[in-house]
This record gives structure tokens, sequence and C-alpha cells, in this order.
């Protein structure tokens, strides 16, 4: 792994957000769609594009020679976090979504936290997986807000 | 739809102006906002190239001509073809040269190579023209449609100043760097929505139009067949084509325009302020012949079938599919508007920094304040920028006819500048005389053949027998057939009277490129092969080879069984010419090395010419007669008129 120049981090970061910003996008169409009358299909389309997004951000990372950035790592967790708390209210809160909705997303929301997992395994190792998300550690050792040793920009 | 069409471009915006900020930011270098410090990541011209293409060929207009006229007109979506091919042959040659003498801007490289203002200021005119009717006119159908889209909430003129205000803000922020980034995202949204509402608009509503009932073109029009080689109809507006205008000739003609894309100014920049060598090549190959014209010759039929089937071809019929598409689902039916109007906005706030970027540095920097510093070219870009958005906005609000007459111009002129590329980066022969005369010859012929032209004419009484791309030839075709000829013919002539010193510039440039770059087109047959088949695919794809297309497939041919009426077989004919076509632009742009350029050490320094603006430089005949009469009045004469 290389350590970036800012001005390669800076490409980095603006190839990273654009391909997000288009599958983010093309994911929100179909998850609506696929919670309103699309069904099944539609919804794994939905996670389908989170996925192809993850393999995108893959690949730029190996294109530049890095890994994910402690923030990139951060902002993923507390969205995939976010999700989970929004499928449990609403399954909780809306009985057609409970009828309807609630197993397709929950299966999308664990396969892709799987597959994202399953990944960062085999790439880093448990340790490393660890580490990386280890928040609580960092403060403590005052590394708060710095990027992972690899994606270091 | 309204709140959430405004709350989508509202997250646009902030993202535009995010990633402007932080490019700002991290790279405060002044030089770094006119031309981002020649360093752009290759992915930039990647995405942002391809966004470009598929903006310039006004995707709106684009998608309505093919509900006007179906197959016939989707067939000209395989000029991007032809437009990858251009670039290959010129941009990487550019990008060599530029690294050599150190000029970025293609309008002062021209000017110095060929020694002259004028051939400069010619850049500069294709570059306003772009810069300003061109962005107008695609900035008043931002308005239209937004105004259409939200029912009259958000009124076409405030939608034309408020869009203009934010691509305004987000580029004099970022400059050249941080507009490159954005329009790379927007790219992306613009390809990633074409596929996702043609899916919607085929699958979700109600089965695909285009399978069931194919495109539903007016009464006349063949929507499935080209309607011949060449129509000799004295053209738009004199007389109406038989079965349709798109002609093979037309298509053609319509095709060679295509390639003012990539060679227009602003692409030209692009190429030349991109860092890596193998973007230019996957850009060209992948993304402009392959994705860009692959999705338009795919998708574009769908589309256009569903707009078909509208009693108007004009807006409301994007009102009409939009309203099917909202009974799907909102979120569909404000895609389809998001993707027309990013890619609206991909085009205009591209044309509008590049045309600021290079006024900037090839007209004030040069002839009006040479003393300007780094940062004084900084900010007089900014203010460039403003001014051109001003003007756009102006234009596409209050004068929105003139902006489309002049609109049309653009690409035909932006061509005509290939004979003086091809002499940069190919032809040491051409020269200065051959290509000023030939871009003459190509002005006068484009404005013969084109609607703003004919309305000059009109305006001083005179009715010229013809009307727009006379003989179903597009203005390009015309201007670019006699700029050649005028081009070779003069050039040839005006060999022997050329100065020692600008032969020499030419062959110094052209023997660094050979040292710097070469190309590997290989031996004699080889070469030959290359060229051959670039030309047998455009005759078999663009030319009138295509007429073939109309029934090969549609009924048993040497052996094999025919579509059998399933799928129209010039649809067929037109996929096997993408498919060729980008496996041929891969040949070149890659096995060619026409794409891939290398690494150079090489110097030449390139003199410019005198500036009219800072030298006394007078015709000789009228020094001549200047000469005469102070001889005449001398001071022996004045002293005897003195003593009577």
């Amino acid at each position: 792994m290389t350590e970036l120049t800012p001005n390669d981090a800076l490409d980095r970061h603006a190839l990273i957000m654009g391909i997000w910003l288009a599958f983010g996008l093309i994911a929100a169409l179909l998850l609506h769609y696929g919670l309103g009358t699309g069904g099944l299909p539609a919804v794994a389309a939905g996670f389908a594009a989170v996925l192809a997004a993850f393999v995108a951000h893959v690949i730029v990372n190996a294109v530049y020679a890095t890994t994910f950035t402690r923030s990139e790592l951060a902002l993923g967790l507390v969205i995939y976090l976010a999700g989970l708390l929004a499928l449990c209210l609403a399954a909780l809160t809306s009985a057609g979504f409970r009828d309807h909705g609630f197993v397709p997303m929950a299966l999308g929301l664990v396969a892709t936290g799987a597959a994202i997992f399953f990944y960062m395994v085999i790439h880093f190792g448990v340790r490393g997986v660890f580490d990386a998300f280890n928040v609580i550690g960092n403060f403590q050792a005052g590394e708060d807000g710095g990027p992972s040793e690899e994606g270091r920009r | 739809m309204t709140p959430l069409l405004l709350a989508t471009l509202g997250v646009f915006f902030a993202y535009a102006v995010y990633l402007a900020t932080a490019s700002a930011r991290q790279t405060g270098a002044p030089h770094d906002f006119l031309d981002g410090g020649l360093a752009l990541p290759g992915w930039g011209y990647i995405f942002a190239g391809m966004g470009v293409a598929i903006a310039a060929l006004d995707l709106e207009s684009h998608l309505l001509l093919i509900a006007r006229y179906g197959l016939q007109y989707s067939h000209a979506a395989l000029g991007l073809v032809l437009a990858a091919v251009a670039a290959a042959l010129i941009h990487g040659r550019l990008w060599t040269i530029a690294r050599m003498t150190g000029i970025a801007t293609p309008g002062r490289l021209l000017g110095d190579y060929y020694g002259s203002t004028a051939i400069m200021l010619y850049v500069l005119l294709v570059l306003m023209l772009f810069a300003l009717p061109f962005s107008a006119v695609l900035l008043s159908q931002t308005g239209a449609l937004v105004e259409m889209a939200t029912a009259g909430a958000a009124p076409a003129g405030l939608v034309i100043w408020g869009s203009a205000f934010f691509l305004a803000l987000y580029t004099i922020i970022g400059g050249w760097r941080g507009l490159i980034y954005v329009l790379a995202g927007q790219s992306l949204i613009v390809l990633a929505l074409l596929l996702a509402t043609t899916g919607a608009a085929g699958i979700a509503a109600h089965g695909l139009s285009f399978a069931s009932y194919g495109i539903a073109v007016p009464a006349g029009v063949t929507s499935d067949r080209l309607p011949g080689v060449i129509q000799f109809t004295a053209g738009v507006g004199k007389s109406v084509p038989l079965a349709g205008l798109w002609t093979t000739t037309q298509i053609a003609s319509f095709a060679l325009a295509l390639t003012g894309i990539t060679l227009s100014p602003g692409f030209l920049l692009l190429g030349v302020s991109t860092r890596t060598r193998t973007g230019l090549a996957f850009s060209q190959v992948w993304m402009v012949a392959g994705v860009a014209a692959g999705l338009l010759l795919l998708l574009g039929p769908v589309l256009g079938a569903e707009l078909s089937r509208s009693p108007r071809l004009s807006l409301e019929a994007f009102a009409g599919l939009i309203s099917r598409l909202a009974n799907v689902d909102q979120l569909f039916a404000a895609g389809l508007v998001i993707m027309l109007i990013v890619s609206q906005q991909i085009a205009v706030a591209f044309f509008a920094v590049s045309g600021a970027s290079i006024v900037t540095s090839d007209l004030i920097k040069r002839f009006v304040l040479p003393d300007l510093t780094p940062a004084g070219e900084r900010l007089t870009a900014r203010i460039a920028i403003a001014l051109i958005f001003i003007a756009m906005a102006v234009l596409a609000d209050i004068l929105p006819l003139p902006a489309l007459l002049l609109s049309g111009v653009a690409l035909s002129l932006s061509v005509q500048l290939l004979p003086a590329l091809l002499g940069v980066c190919w032809l040491p022969w051409v020269n200065r005389n051959g290509v000023v005369t030939g871009l003459i010859a190509g002005l006068l012929f484009v404005g013969f053949t084109e609607a703003a032209g004919l309305v000059a004419f009109e305006a001083v009484a005179i009715d010229l027998p013809w009307g727009r791309w006379p003989l179903t030839i597009h203005s390009a075709a015309w201007g670019l057939v006699f700029n050649i000829a005028f081009c070779v013919i003069v050039s040839l002539w005006s060999r022997q009277r050329e100065t020692a010193a600008s032969r020499d510039t030419r062959h110094r440039l052209h023997e660094g490129l050979e040292r710097a770059s070469p190309v590997r087109l290989g031996g004699r047959a080889t070469r030959a092969a290359r060229w051959s088949l670039t030309l047998l695919w455009v005759f078999l794809a663009l030319g009138p080879g295509a007429i073939l297309g109309n029934g090969l497939f549609s009924r048993e041919t040497f052996g094999f069984a025919g579509t059998g009426g399933q799928m129209p077989s010039l649809l067929v004919w037109q996929i096997a010419a993408w498919f060729t076509g980008v496996l041929l632009v891969w040949w070149l742009a890659y096995q060619g090395r026409l794409g891939v350029v290398a690494d150079t050490r090489v110097n030449v320094a390139i003199t410019p010419p005198a500036s009219p603006l800072t030298t006394d430089r007078r015709p000789r005949w009228i020094s001549r007669m200047l000469g005469r009469l102070t001889q005449r009045s001398g001071p022996g004469e004045a002293g005897a008129r003195a003593q009577r």
C-alpha cells in the first residue's frame, strides 16, 4: 500500500464520491420502487447496486494502491447501523412494511453486510477488520480522526 | 414531484460545491485554476469525456428526433464512433506537443505553429459559439423542462438564472480541476439514470413499446429503414425529403459534425490537461465509442418509442412519459427529468469554463494584459466565467431564437479545425496559407448551408434557392469538403513562397514528435490495411453501404435465417456496425498506439507570431503609398513652399 500525495488523495476522493452518488441514486430508485410495487426483484436489484458500488470502490483502491480510509469505514458503519435502525423502526411502526417489506429489506441488509464483511476478512484478516472499526481503542490511543495506515491521505 | 425534484437537484449542487471547494483548498496554485496544472487524473478524461460526448449531442433533442424519425435517426449515434476515431488521431499527438512546446491551449498552439493570429481567433470564435449560444440553448431547455415537470411552480426564467448562478458558483470556486471532478460524477449519474429510466419505462410500465409496436413515427416517415443513399432535395425549409431526412449521406455528414465534439477547443483542452497517458485510449475506445455510442444506439430507440406515443413530439412527449413513469414510481419520473437536466448541465458548465480558461490564457493574458500574475490570471478567469454565465443566461432567457440559430453552426465550425489539427499532428506540408484559406472556405460554406446563414441572407432580402443541409448533406460536410480542397491546393501551391523560418518551425516540431512519441502503425501493408479498413467501416456503417442494412437481416441471406420480423434489420446492422466500430477504434488507439502516448523529454520552442495589438504592422501597399507621399512633401519642398 502506498501513501498518496495530496492531489492523488483528492482525485481518489472525488472518484469515490462520484461512484457512490451514481450507484446510490440507482439503489435508492430501486429500493423505493421495490418497497412500492416492484417487490423482491427490485429490492434485490437495489442491494446489488450497493454491492456494485462497493466493488467499484475496491477497484479504485486497487488502482490507487490504497485501502479504505478511516472516515470511509466510519461512514459506512454509521450508514449501515442507521439502515438497521430504520428497518427495526419501520417494522415496529408500519404494519404494511412489516407484512411486505421487512423480509426482503432485512435479507438485503444482512446479505450486503455479510458480503462486505466477508471481503474485508479475506483481505485484512479478522484482527485487521477489528482494528479498523475499533473506534474506542483508537480514541484511547489518541489516534482519533487519523486515517487508517494504508489509506492515509 | 416538485419537492423531490428540487431536493435532488439541491443535493447535486451541494455535491458540486463541496468537490469544487475541496479542489480549491487542496490545489491552491493559481495556474491550476485554468488547466488543472496539466495533471488531471485519467479517469477525469474517461468519465467526463464520455459525459460531454453524450451531452453535446443534446440528449433531449436526440430522443425527440428518434421519436420523430425512428431508427433512421438513431443510426446517427454511430457518429460517436467516428468522433472517437478523430479523438484517437488528434488527442494523443496534441498531448505530446503540449508537453514538448509548453503550450497547453489549442488556440495558441495552432496560432503559434502556423504563425497566424487569424487561426487563433477562429479557435476563439468556435469556443465562444460553444460557450454562449450552444450552451444557452441547453440552459433554455433546462428551464422549459423544469417548468414542465413542476407544472409551472418553478418558472423557466427563474430556473435559467438559478442554474446559471449555481453553475457559475461552483466553477468559479473550483476552476478546471473542480469542474472535471464534478463532471465525471455527473456523467456516471447520467449513465446510471439512462439505464434505470429506460428499464423502468420499458418493463415496469407496460412492456417495451419498442418491441411491441416499434416507434410510432409520423405518417410518411419510415421508422426502420433508411430513406435512400441521397435525396436531391433543396434542403430543410425548401422541400421535404421522401420518407425522412436521414439518408446515408445525411448520416455520414452528420457523423462528421459529431467529430466537432471531440475536436472542439474545450475537449482538446480536456485531453491535453490529463496527466495519465493511458486514459486517452481507454476513453476513446471503451467510453465514447463503446459505452456512449452503444447506449444511445440500444436504449435511445426504447425511450424514443415511449415518447412517440405522444401526439405532439415536443416537451409534451416528455410530459406524457413522465406521468406514465410517475404511475410506476415517483422517483423514476424524477430520475428521467434529472438525467436530462444533468446531461444539459454537463455541457453548459464544460463549455463555459473551457471558454473562460482559453480566453483568459490566449486572449487576455497574451494580448490585453501581458503582465498578469498567475493570481491575476485566476481572478480574470473567474470574472470571465461570471460574464459568460450572465451572457448565456441572457441569451437563454431573452434571446432564445438567435441562440438557437447560432448554436446550429457550433459543431460544423468546430469540425473545420480538422485540417489545421491534422497539419499540426501529422502533415508537416500543411501551411498557414492553406489552413487560413480552407477555414475561410469552410466558414462560408457552413454559413451558406446552415439556418443562421440563410436567415442572414434573408435579412438583406436575398432568398437563396436552397435551404438548410441541401442534398441531404449536413453543413459540416459542405464546409469540410471545400475546406480540405482549398487547404490542400493552397498549401501545395504556396510551398515555394514560404519563409524558411515557418517551414523550419513545422519540421522541427514533427521531427520532435517522431522522437518523442512514435506511432506503431506497422509496415506499409499494415498501415494501408488500417486506413483502408477505417474507410471501409465508414462506408458500410455510416456511408452509402449502410443502405444494405435496410433488408439484409430481414430475410434469409447467405444461408442464415433472418430475424423473421422480430427485430428490424436496420437495428441488427447498427449493432454490428457499432461492435466492429469499437474493435476498429481499439485497433487504432491501442495497437496503433494513437491513443497511448509516451513520456516525452523532447523540447521544441515555437516562436509566436507578432501581436497585432503591440506591433506596428502596416500592409506593404500602405507603407509604399505613405512613403511616396512623404517623399513628395519632403523638407525641400516644404522649404520652397515657405519661401513662396
